[in-house]
């Protein structure tokens, strides 16, 4: 059986026609889909400012890491050359820093979590 | 069927004129439910698919850029659109080495009665694999053109070539069996 064989037979397929009722079905779906609105295009607008405040956060977040990590090392060279250094020795800056610093983050986390839902109350009542 | 037909309806269309839409459904109505019957062998699923792909075709209208033919635009749509129907709700196919014979409905002159014939060269067709299926029902479709295949199923040219090329050979292997001809290479 060559290629021209199999051409010929596979060309020949029956052509069915649509139903009468065709056109007028998919014209009522049509007419129904025109109208549904169209879908709320998500709020860029004023999704952007909160995920800048929050990508602001995050870079001071990863900043302060950062130094602390600095710090830190710093303060355990120091202590290696000191006469005792064992392995779980905390850094000096959070035993200095105690109750002030733990303060000081608990009322940014505090405010930080205040002002987002400030936000997000402020969104929902202004969408509405 | 006029393609300036076609871009003033979809102008129509996109401009707020919904009846416009009527024009390309009636001008295209019988290509799509033939594609879709090819696809899926079902005269009612055939024309739920295409209704389907018509709805999906009016959502999709403002899409349309004129630097691309119409029909091209319109089969690519339905194709993609008969495909994953298809994938979500499979039609019912057989293996192709089960694909029977025939019994003996040969005619007076030896050769099987044209009706059965064709009912065996499509269940061949439609027992091949998805791909290989997909390229050779739009290359038919088309008239035998690989450029249209390759457009409407959104491959490559060489990749239509590629499956097109096996499809065929699937079928050359067992369509001589399905049609109680003898092959060439037995028959020598």
């Amino acid at each position: 059986m060559n290629d021209d064989e199999v051409d010929r037979m596979l060309s020949r397929d029956d052509e069915i026609l649509a139903s009468s009722g065709f056109v007028s079905r998919v014209m009522e779906s049509v007419r129904q889909e025109a109208l549904v609105p169209p879908p709320i295009p998500f709020p860029w607008k004023r999704v952007v400012p909160g995920l800048a405040i929050a990508g602001l956060a995050l870079m001071t977040l990863l900043i302060a890491l950062a130094v602390t990590t600095v710090r830190y090392a710093g303060a355990m060279t120091a202590r290696v050359s000191g006469p005792f250094s064992g392995p779980f020795s905390m850094p000096s800056s959070l035993f200095h820093g105690g109750i002030e610093s733990a303060v000081t983050w608990t009322a940014l986390a505090l405010a930080a979590a205040l002002l987002s839902v400030k936000l997000s109350m402020g969104f929902a009542s202004s969408s509405v | 069927m006029s393609a300036s037909d076609d871009q003033a309806d979809v102008e129509r269309v996109v401009a707020g004129d919904i009846s416009a839409f009527e024009g390309i459904v009636r001008r295209w109505q019988t290509p799509l439910v033939n594609l879709a019957y090819r696809f899926c062998h079902d005269r009612g699923r055939s024309e739920e698919m295409a209704q389907e792909a018509f709805l999906r075709a009016y959502r999709a209208l403002a899409q349309w850029r004129k630097d691309a033919v119409f029909s091209t635009w319109l089969f690519a749509l339905a194709t993609n659109v008969y495909r994953s129907e298809l994938r979500r709700i499979p039609a019912h196919t057989v293996a192709l080495d089960e694909v029977t014979e025939p019994a003996d409905t040969r005619a007076s002159d030896g050769g099987l009665e044209d009706q059965d014939r064709d009912l065996a060269i499509r269940r061949a067709v439609f027992a091949l694999p998805p791909k290989y299926r997909e390229a050779v029902i739009l290359f038919y479709f088309h008239e035998m053109d690989v450029t249209s295949a390759a457009q409407s199923l959104s491959l490559p040219e060489g990749t239509v070539k590629a499956r097109l090329f096996r499809g065929r050979e699937i079928l050359r292997g067992k369509l001589p069996q399905l049609l109680g001809v003898p092959r060439l290479k037995e028959a020598l």
